[in-house]
């Protein structure tokens, strides 16, 4: 399925939390400003409705997106006040690929966990929450993955700083 | 003390009882304690810097955790300090075994957003290159596989025949291991002349030695006790932990990007017919355990040989790269793109906000996410398999850890 017939039918099955979507678009020649939006369609869901999203679009059997491929975040910029979290969604049985962008607000980055839904969400979830410092609530095993335990900041952040020494070793 | 065992057959199936539920019940008659061995950060069977906490009771594991970040080296920060173009030869550095897949898939990803055109002999040289580097890629894994669990001799065989690719690789792009040969656009040049017959007489021994191969160590007898009925991963555990690549076709699921999702000129290349894609049969053991999962990486070589063949004798002139300028602004979006690596789907999630630099270049590696699967395996195995299981993953710590 194409990303309009997903869609349509994600909107006839009324999939939890699903607010709408974005597609690419050509630049407006009229608007000097507007640069047109590039690459790939995805869907926006509420980021407290993502498992029971992920769930529904697993058990519907025109959709079967059995797999998750991928779960990270993303900070667009320092002025931006959310911050993204992006799944990429795989349909073994049909062939088809869904994105999924939920947008967090930066000032509460709390949400629920994805691991009941997929357990593959554990170390994805664990990267997200030491790189952006999101809170994935009732997450099995919230430890740093790639980081060390004692790590100050979110790395992955727009405007984090990095750090001039850690542990008698200058970072400079 | 009672262990109930759902997946791991290790002990003779003569010792203990069926229960009601269909479950395996073992009586062991010693109790110890538990005993917590870190296996690591140094230890060749790791193929990397990473540590295993492994809990034992007696010769039994019962619990597993993977401790990594001991190569971080900050990929994603970086491709979002760096141009386009400079962030390429990082991508080199996550999987080394598998250089060419990875620029290759960074390459696709910024493509699509910037919607420009490859030349067709661009990416001809990128399909051989590629599928080359994979060959060499399951080389490695299939011989320290046999390394890990004790055959030396097969290890050094396969040395033999990657060589040859390596030197393939520095004749076309000058560098061994970290190619950046495949660019945004194409490729960097164009193959040096006699390069492709050179490729047709790698194509035609490789074909012998394979069999070699498989005479050696795939039906050996020692390495069949060792691999088959070890580790199992049932179909739905691989799904619910997002596996790809050899460890996804290993449990008997038949998906393959190249043939499902097709990317440069793999749709032409499954429509003629040339190639097949190896799945876990279960023949020595049970679906899904180690030795299936070495058999799909061994069988694919023979098959990524097929498509050389294929594009060799396809190949036609033509230019190598598309028209690009020496800095990129990519168009604003945001698109990701998965391709088939040696060990999965590697994907490259990239965001452009219009300028010089991007905005987030998310690596979705195939190691990272296969090891997750480790904690669910390895308890109720043998200590002495845990080496068996660790290996069969194959995974390149450069790339779990980016």
């Amino acid at each position: 399925m194409d990303f309009r017939g997903i869609y349509d039918r994600l909107r006839a099955m009324k999939a939890p939390g699903m607010t709408g979507c974005d597609e690419p678009r050509e630049k407006n020649p009229e608007d000097k400003k507007d640069k047109g939006r590039f690459g790939d369609p995805y869907v926006l869901v509420e980021p407290a409705l993502l498992p029971a999203f992920l769930d529904a679009v697993r058990m519907d059997a025109h959709l079967a997106f059995e797999m998750c491929i991928d779960l990270t975040a993303s900070d667009p910029s320092t002025d931006d006040e959310n911050l993204w979290v992006i799944v990429q969604l795989l349909s073994l049985t049909h062939k088809h690929r869904l994105s999924i962008k939920c947008l967090l607000p930066k000032a509460n980055p709390v949400m629920p966990t994805s691991v009941p839904v997929h357990r593959t969400c554990q170390w994805h979830e664990r990267e997200c929450a030491e790189m952006y410092g999101i809170t994935f609530e009732g997450h099995p095993d919230p430890r740093n993955i790639l980081l060390p335990d004692d790590w100050v900041g979110s790395p992955l952040r727009k405007d984090y700083e990095f750090p001039e020494e850690y542990h008698g070793i200058s970072c400079k | 003390m009672t262990q109930t065992q759902e997946h791991s057959p290790t002990i003779s199936q003569s010792e203990g009882r069926t229960l009601e539920s269909g479950e395996r019940e073992y009586m062991l008659d010693v109790r110890t304690t538990d005993l917590e061995v870190n296996m690591g950060p140094q230890h060749p069977a790791t193929h990397g810097v990473m540590r295993i906490l492994v809990r034992a009771d007696g010769e039994l594991t019962t619990g597993a955790q993977p401790h990594l970040g001991y190569l971080h080296r900050c990929a994603e920060k970086i491709g979002e300090n760096v141009e386009w173009l400079q962030y390429l030869p990082y991508t080199d550095r996550y999987d080394y075994l598998a250089a060419m897949n990875n620029n290759l898939s960074y390459s696709l990803a910024v493509e699509r957003l910037m919607g420009i055109e490859i030349p067709r002999r661009a990416m001809m040289i990128r399909t051989i290159c590629a599928e080359l580097n994979r060959i060499g890629s399951h080389l490695i894994a299939f011989g320290t596989y046999g390394l890990d669990i004790g055959a030396f001799t097969p290890f050094l065989y396969m040395f033999r025949e990657r060589e040859w690719m390596m030197a393939l690789f520095e004749k076309i792009c000058g560098a061994r291991l970290t190619y950046s040969y495949i660019r945004i656009g194409g490729v960097f040049n164009d193959a040096p002349p006699g390069w492709l017959s050179e490729v047709e007489r790698f194509c035609d021994t490789f074909d012998e030695k394979w069999q070699e191969y498989v005479d050696l160590l795939m039906v050996n007898h020692i390495f069949v006790k060792r691999t088959a009925d070890i580790g199992v991963i049932p179909k739905e555990m691989a799904i619910d932990f997002g596996l790809t690549g050899p460890m996804l076709r290993g449990s008997g699921i038949d998906w393959d990007l190249r043939r499902d999702m097709p990317y440069e000129l793999y749709d032409e290349i499954w429509k003629s017919g040339c190639f097949e894609i190896p799945l876990g049969t279960g023949e020595r053991g049970t679906l899904g355990d180690c030795w299936d999962r070495v058999y799909v990486r061994v069988m694919e070589m023979r098959e990524s040989i097929k498509i050389v063949r294929w594009c060799l004798a396809n190949i036609e002139p033509g230019p190598v790269i598309a028209d690009i300028p020496k800095t990129l602004k990519i168009p604003p979006g945001e698109c990701y793109v998965g391709i088939e690596n040696p060990r999965g789907e590697l994907g490259h999630y990239v965001v452009s906000d219009g300028g010089k630099v991007a905005t987030r270049v998310r690596v979705r590696a195939p190691s990272f996410v296969n090891l997750a699967v480790l904690e669910a395996i390895m308890p109720g195995t043998l200590l002495a398999d845990a080496i068996a299981i660790i290996g069969s993953t194959d995974i390149v710590i450069g790339e779990t850890d980016r």
